[in-house]
């Protein structure tokens, strides 16, 4: 029987294997790269109707985070604020703003904050683009972490220093669980929770804070170990605390 | 795809006799019931039918196609979709979003209000629960609990309409102008429930339209008792509350006062079946635990916690009742029983000759001496549908148990519903022109529901303008010349009392969703429209709210009302909105002082209108037309909750059927037909349960009138007569007979309610509004009618599933040596005692580290259980849809759940038992010698043909060692270091291997996305993403955002209500929080110790739970001492599902107690109903 294939093709089995391995490979980090929430949701940076300033309203004018989201303490969603909050301000700073036009046409008033016509109750609520946004499934819950020492910077990153909210960190169930498993990381004093700005050694040099041993405490660690000890923190792991 | 079969152990010899059973085809043992038994999911749940097989490879090329050509077009536009956060503009006071709000209200209702706290969300109403700070909170049915879908429902109407087409507000308005102004003649048809408010308008409107009449019309309501009691005390608007609390001998003639035919708060008569238990503290105590005797024809509810029960033919009740009520004379000897007595000897007992059974006169002396011997706390209840002849028997048999006063078991009261005219007084109004204007505000259909004999649809025509006031346009609503469409009472503020008259406020949750208009509201515009002035304007029709945003005028009408009863002033208003009643206003209790009235005239003519002079027989059937547990009188058919949960009694869904005991079923040559008889080497037929379930047809003639009606085999019904649930075969697309033919231009139901059912309603005349004689049968058609059975479905193995036990002795143990021996029924005495891993005990093996063993595996702040009291458990439903609205549980359509597929997370099984042979003092069965052959000495037939009926739910147990978790293959099932079984729902990857190993039977699959496609459309479900996707446009709203609503492919089931416990302990953990601010150092400085945040004791409850009417559920943390769940599981009656496979369950059930009276005749056989399923 004669050869129906010639001899260069022997080789080829062996470079087509090897090459598909090589593609295969690729696709796999590829796919482990791109496709998780490191890659596709850090840096999500979506422009407002209005384009709200928090590092103009942290940093230079002082509010707190709970002036807007008034019911991190007490709910699970950290609410963004009414548009009644907002104009509580507004009818007296930066009247005519075009930049605050949404806000307007929620509150019903014209340019120059003159009742419009008829629309009293009947403007468009502002549209803001959710930034973080948890699939469907999971249930997290704003109150049952600052409430017991975990601040919002450990989740959303310097919100205080953001012009335009973007998402800083991952929010994978990886992330999450990292968290759950060493929190005397994020641990801070109740008091420092909305401070954007603690950094735990400042905090221990200017407060005493004695150890089990009686030592003063001086590192992040040390402190949020004491303090998971004191307020009997003992973070969940199983499906059912975020999966309901 | 069959299991291993687990080889359970034999039942022991003392325990053995009775026969236990659920359906007839396991009482047969046909060899399809065997196959069901050992399957997962019953068959073809599983599989794919030849359609669906079809369907579903064409569709998946379709598919595959399609979807591959549009991955090419959209990779190139694959960015993140943009989601909207929408805050309010004004935010309005209390909302928090993310948190609900309670609000107090109260659901109008017949028999009595039912207080209510209602969840919402955002505005949304989304759950019912009981007001149980309420005097008369008690918990909910399952027609409560199911309410919150009717304001959602899809088919809700939202037009006017003007002889069936639609017209607008101001044409209402103007034709309604003209009535006002006219002639006077307004009659209107209210429902029989009370409300303060209406009453007193009926006032004004009676002084302002001086021909207005009233009457009061729903096709369940006990004309004869009305009548009847209002004669007795001389009273309008009469009525009797049973105060269960002061009961201890309780005789329900044909009434299912537990459930369906309330006469008085039920929480109270299952107090008293736990008597002396005091929230679990004690054992129940025999001597004051309450005891009921039940005659009845077909199970009732009520008839199944009896611990006497009388198969007795509906018109055998009278006679049956002047019996007891002679022997209660003889003691008693009271004059005025003595007077109806003496009406009824000529009729009753010169007929009764002495050969009548001599153990069913045992039975009557019986119950009669106990009653008299308790009398003062012992009561007669007759079915609030009886004759007025019966009704005016029980009410002289009670004055002679001394059994009326405001402190005895039966308070008569005085009601505000007065000057109310029947139905048939309308009839005759509408006759004479008396009343020329009608406004049907009742809750009732009367074109569909009226009595046959008043020709209803010809009568209406009669009036110049009739207004119907509805949720739905039913057969009503097009019929009348108006219909408008009804505010719900979720949506509207009013009124109303419930059975002991405490004054319970109505309010609003959200404005109208479809612009519906209340009773009062269009009461109160009707006079204002009445005085209005040329100047004003033309009036408009207010809904909701008033004119330019104000308070809608039932408000204002309320707060009238209200300020009469609780008080000037805004305070006291406000408290009364925040408790949901005012204090101290119930009902007048009336004086009994001069006795009653004996009204001798009206007295004979009743008395001999309900004597049934000629006994049942097979030629002579009685059909006796019940109430169902699912739509109740029709109006609730387009309930899809209600319609898919099964009947209590029966366990058929979607449809109702006639229902004969196994000897009538016989004597009529069905029984073969029903049970398919096959022996077991026979091929399996294709009837039965599972996807081909049906039962044959017959016809029901009665005069010239005659059903077709499916016949299914009812245990414990009495024999030669049918009983028949009324409300069904309200709209009709197929070729069913027994129904009204649905016109698809003016559609009377939804989809839900199409095509389910037969309709009775024609068959029954005013005279026989609650049953009728001289039926005949007819087994003409071989037809058989395709019928949704769950009773089979989930079929559990196992010994001594339910058990129950006596407070007399059994076997010569004593009640105290019973209650020793409950967690040794079974073969659980052989069992090894289990090690439970999950509490924080040690065990012997980790003696060095026995702290550390707690530490790894468990949480020392919660460990949830949970107890089921089979001894309060009626098996209502009310747990199962009350799990249906918190856990967002979708209905999956007859089809399905006809193929086992259903999805309620509670399975409520029904048990029958009977003795099947006699046993002797040891409990041994007794022998006889039959041709030189020793065979078992059967138990008489009057014994063995009345079986006892136990349900017990059965959701998932919780166990500490899950069978479920071991096998799935994704970690997507897992325990919680509190003890629960959860379920990540995401996860699942749906290859159910965890329900095969489940041997509760407790995990539901999702075959379909039922969630999201329309089961109801035919074929919708296998059509895929090219079917119809939305069912309704609001249905949605009712969700649970708390819950993750599941999709196909995914397996469910019960985890306690996670989101709850969730909840509850985040709550708690606000305690950090104020303790911090406390204290002077900050938060750095204090201690959170694990009672701190440990969830108050008893504080979070389950739905099922708090939606229990009977109090059966305890829920708690088992590592809290003070909660009552670990002092029910500290009772003698707690037992363990199952214990002998070591699974360690978290639910625990508790026991079952008969308190028989051994001088019954068959008391020897109460209290060994324990189920050993084989």
């Amino acid at each position: 029987m004669a050869n129906f294939f010639p001899r260069w093709t022997n080789p080829l089995p062996l470079k087509i294997a090897v090459c598909l391995g090589v593609l295969g490979a690729a696709v796999v980090a590829g796919f482990a790269y791109y496709a998780t929430p490191k890659a596709q949701r850090v840096g999500y940076q979506p422009s407002q109707p209005i384009p709200y300033d928090h590092a103009l309203h942290v940093e230079q004018l002082g509010l707190d985070c709970r002036y807007c989201h008034s019911f991190v303490e007490s709910s699970g969603h950290a609410n963004i604020p009414a548009a009644n909050v907002c104009w509580n301000c507004h009818q007296h700073v930066a009247k005519g703003s075009p930049k605050l036009a949404a806000l307007r046409s929620a509150v019903g008033v014209d340019v120059d904050h003159i009742a419009l016509e008829g629309v009293a109750g009947e403007g468009h609520s502002i549209e803001w683009i959710r930034v973080h946004r948890a699939p469907d499934y999971v249930y997290f819950n704003h109150s049952a972490h600052v409430n017991r020492g975990v601040s919002c910077v450990s989740c959303h990153g310097k919100v205080n220093e953001m012009k335009v909210v973007y998402h800083a960190k991952s929010h994978s169930m990886g992330f999450c669980l990292d968290c759950h498993r060493e929190p005397e990381k994020h641990l801070r004093p109740l008091e420092e929770v909305y401070n954007m700005n603690y950094n735990a050694e400042e905090y221990l040099a200017q407060n005493l804070i004695e150890g089990a041993d009686g030592e003063r405490i001086t590192t992040q660690i040390d402190f949020g170990r004491h303090l998971k000890a004191h307020w009997n923190i003992n973070p969940k792991e199983s499906c059912s605390t975020c999966h309901r | 795809m069959s299991k291993r079969i687990w080889q359970h152990p034999d039942v022991p010899a003392t325990e053995q006799g009775t026969e236990v059973w659920r359906s007839i085809g396991e009482l047969e043992k046909t060899p399809q019931f065997r196959t069901w038994m050992e399957r997962e999911f019953p068959a073809g749940s599983g599989e794919l039918s030849e359609e669906e097989r079809e369907m579903s490879r064409r569709n998946f090329v379709k598919l595959m196609g399609a979807s591959s050509a549009l991955a090419g077009l959209t990779l190139a536009s694959c960015r993140r979709p943009e989601a909207y956060i929408v805050p309010y503009k004004q935010g309005p006071e209390w909302i928090i979003p993310g948190k609900s709000l309670y609000y107090a209200s109260s659901m109008p209702r017949p028999e009595g209000a039912v207080p209510l706290v209602v969840t919402t969300h955002e505005g949304r109403p989304t759950k019912l629960e009981p007001n149980r700070t309420h005097p008369n909170g008690g918990g909910t049915d399952a027609f409560t609990q199911a309410s919150v879908l009717d304001l959602y429902a899809p088919n809700r109407s939202r037009d006017i309409l003007h002889n069936g087409a639609k017209a607008s507000r101001e044409d209402f308005v103007a034709a309604m102008g003209e009535v006002v102004a006219g002639s006077g003649k307004i009659g209107f048809v209210f429902g029989e429930d009370d409300s303060p408010t209406r009453s007193r308008l009926v006032n004004d409107l009676g002084t302002a339209f001086g021909g207005a009449k009233f009457y009061s019309y729903e096709a369940l309501a006990g004309e004869g008792r009305k009548t009847a009691l209002a004669g007795v005390f001389g009273v309008d608007g009469a009525n009797v509350v049973a105060d269960f609390s002061k009961a201890e001998r309780i005789l329900s003639l044909d009434s299912d006062f537990a459930s369906l035919d309330q006469q008085g708060e039920v929480a109270a008569f299952f107090r008293g079946r736990s008597a002396g238990s005091d929230d679990y503290k004690h054992e129940i105590d025999a001597k004051k635990m309450n005891r009921l005797y039940a005659v009845e024809s077909a199970f009732s509810m009520t008839g199944g916690m009896a611990d006497h029960r009388l198969r007795a033919t509906p018109g055998e009740i009278f006679r049956i009742a002047a019996e007891i009520g002679r022997r209660i004379q003889i003691k008693a000897n009271d004059p005025q029983l003595g007077k109806i007595l003496n009406e009824i000897t000529p009729l009753v007992f010169a007929k009764t000759e002495e050969k009548d059974d001599t153990w069913k006169q045992k039975w009557i002396n019986a119950c009669a001496e106990d009653l008299w011997d308790a009398k003062g706390k012992s009561a007669v209840l007759a079915g609030t549908r009886h004759s007025e002849g019966l009704q005016r028997l029980v009410v002289a048999m009670n004055i002679a148990l001394q059994a009326y006063g405001a402190d005895k078991p039966l308070r008569p009261v005085e009601t505000d519903r007065k000057g109310l005219g029947s139905l048939g007084d309308l009839a005759k109004d509408l006759e004479s022109g008396a009343v020329e204007n009608l406004f049907l505000l009742t809750p009732a259909n009367p074109i569909y529901d009226a009595p046959a004999d008043l020709k209803f649809t010809e009568l209406l025509k009669k009036a110049k303008t009739s207004v119907h006031l509805g949720l739905q346009t039913n057969a009503t609503a097009w019929a009348s010349t108006w219909h408008v469409p009804a505010a719900h009472y979720l949506e509207s503020w009013s009124d109303t009392r419930t059975a002991q008259g405490t004054y319970s406020l109505v309010q609003p949750m959200i404005l109208p969703l479809y612009g519906g208009l209340s009773e009062l509201e269009l009461l109160s515009q009707l006079l204002s429209w009445k005085d209005a002035k040329e100047e004003d304007g033309a009036p408009v029709l207010l809904t909701g709210e008033g004119a330019e945003g104000g308070a809608s005028p039932a408000y204002l009408e309320v707060r009238k009302t209200f300020a009469e009863i609780g008080g000037e002033g805004d305070a006291a208003w406000k408290e009364a909105l925040k408790n949901g009643f005012a204090a101290e206003s119930s009902y007048k209790t009336i004086d009994l002082g001069a006795g009653m009235q004996l009204e001798e005239q009206k007295m004979k003519k009743a008395v001999a209108a309900a004597f049934i002079d000629k006994p049942a027989s097979l030629e002579n059937l009685e059909l006796s037309f019940a109430t169902d547990g699912s739509v109740y009188d029709g109006r609730y058919i387009d309930n899809g909750w209600l319609q898919e949960a099964p009947d209590p009694i029966s366990k058929i869904c979607w449809d109702n059927a006639a229902l004969v005991s196994p000897k009538t079923a016989k004597d009529l040559g069905v029984y073969e037909r029903i049970a398919q008889l096959e022996s077991s080497t026979a091929a399996i037929p294709e009837n039965g349960e599972g996807r081909d379930a049906s039962a044959p047809l017959i016809k029901l003639k009665v005069n010239d009138k005659v059903l077709e009606i499916p016949v299914v085999v009812a245990f414990g019904h009495a024999d030669d007569c049918v009983t028949v649930a009324l409300g069904y075969g309200q709209g009709a697309t197929d070729d069913r007979q027994s129904a009204v033919k649905l016109d698809e231009s003016k559609p009377d139901v939804g989809l839900v309610g199409r095509n389910t059912g037969f309709n009775a309603y024609p068959l029954r005349t005013s005279e026989t509004s609650l049953f009728a004689t001289g039926v005949k049968s007819e087994d003409s058609s071989k037809d058989s009618y395709p019928i949704a059975f769950t009773q089979e479905h989930h079929a559990m193995y196992g010994r001594a599933i339910a058990r129950e036990i006596s407070t007399s002795d059994v076997k010569h143990q004593s009640y105290e040596q019973q209650l020793d021996n409950v967690v040794k029924q079974g073969i659980d005495s052989h069992a090894p005692e289990n090690i439970s891993l999950y509490l924080p005990k040690g065990s012997s093996s980790f003696e060095k580290d026995k702290d550390k063993v707690g530490n790894l595996i468990s949480d020392k702040i919660h460990q949830w259980g949970m107890t089921i009291d089979l001894n309060s458990c009626m098996g209502c439903n009310a747990c199962l849809v009350a799990c249906q609205a918190e856990n967002t549980i979708p209905i999956v359509g007859k089809e399905q759940v006809a193929m086992g597929r259903e999805m309620h997370w509670i399975r409520m099984d029904r048990y029958f038992a009977a003795p099947k042979y006699e046993r002797d003092d040891h409990g041994h069965i007794k022998t006889e010698k039959v041709d030189g052959k020793d065979v078992k000495k059967a138990a008489p037939a009057w014994i063995s043909d009345n079986p006892e009926l136990i349900p017990q739910p059965v959701a998932c147990v919780q166990c500490e060692a899950a069978p479920c978790e071991t096998v799935c293959p994704v970690n997507a099932t897992v325990h919680t270091e509190e003890g629960l079984n959860t379920m990540a729902y995401n996860r699942c990857i749906g290859t159910r291997y965890c329900a095969n190993n489940c041997p509760y039977k407790a995990r539901r699959f999702n075959y379909f996305d039922y969630n999201k496609r329309n089961p109801l459309i035919e074929g919708n479900l296998y059509k895929g993403p090219l079917g119809e996707t939305k069912v309704g446009d609001s249905t949605h709203l009712q969700r649970n955002p708390n819950v993750t609503v599941r999709m196909r492919g995914v397996m469910e089931k019960c985890t306690y209500c996670v989101q709850r416990l969730e909840g509850a302990k985040i709550k708690q953990k606000q305690v950090q929080r104020s303790k911090s601010l406390a204290a002077a150092g900050g938060s750095t400085s204090i201690d959170v110790t694990a009672e701190d945040l440990r969830v108050k004791t008893d504080s979070v409850k389950t739905a099922c739970q708090d939606a229990c009417p009977a109090e059966a559920i305890r829920f708690g943390n088992l590592l809290d001492d003070k909660s009552s769940l670990v002092r029910a599981k500290g009772s003698k009656r707690n037992y363990d599902l199952l214990n002998y496979i070591g699974t360690i369950p978290r639910t625990s059930y508790l026991a079952r107690v008969k308190n028989p009276n051994m001088a019954m005749p068959g008391s020897e056989y109460a209290g060994q109903a324990t189920i050993h399923m084989t």
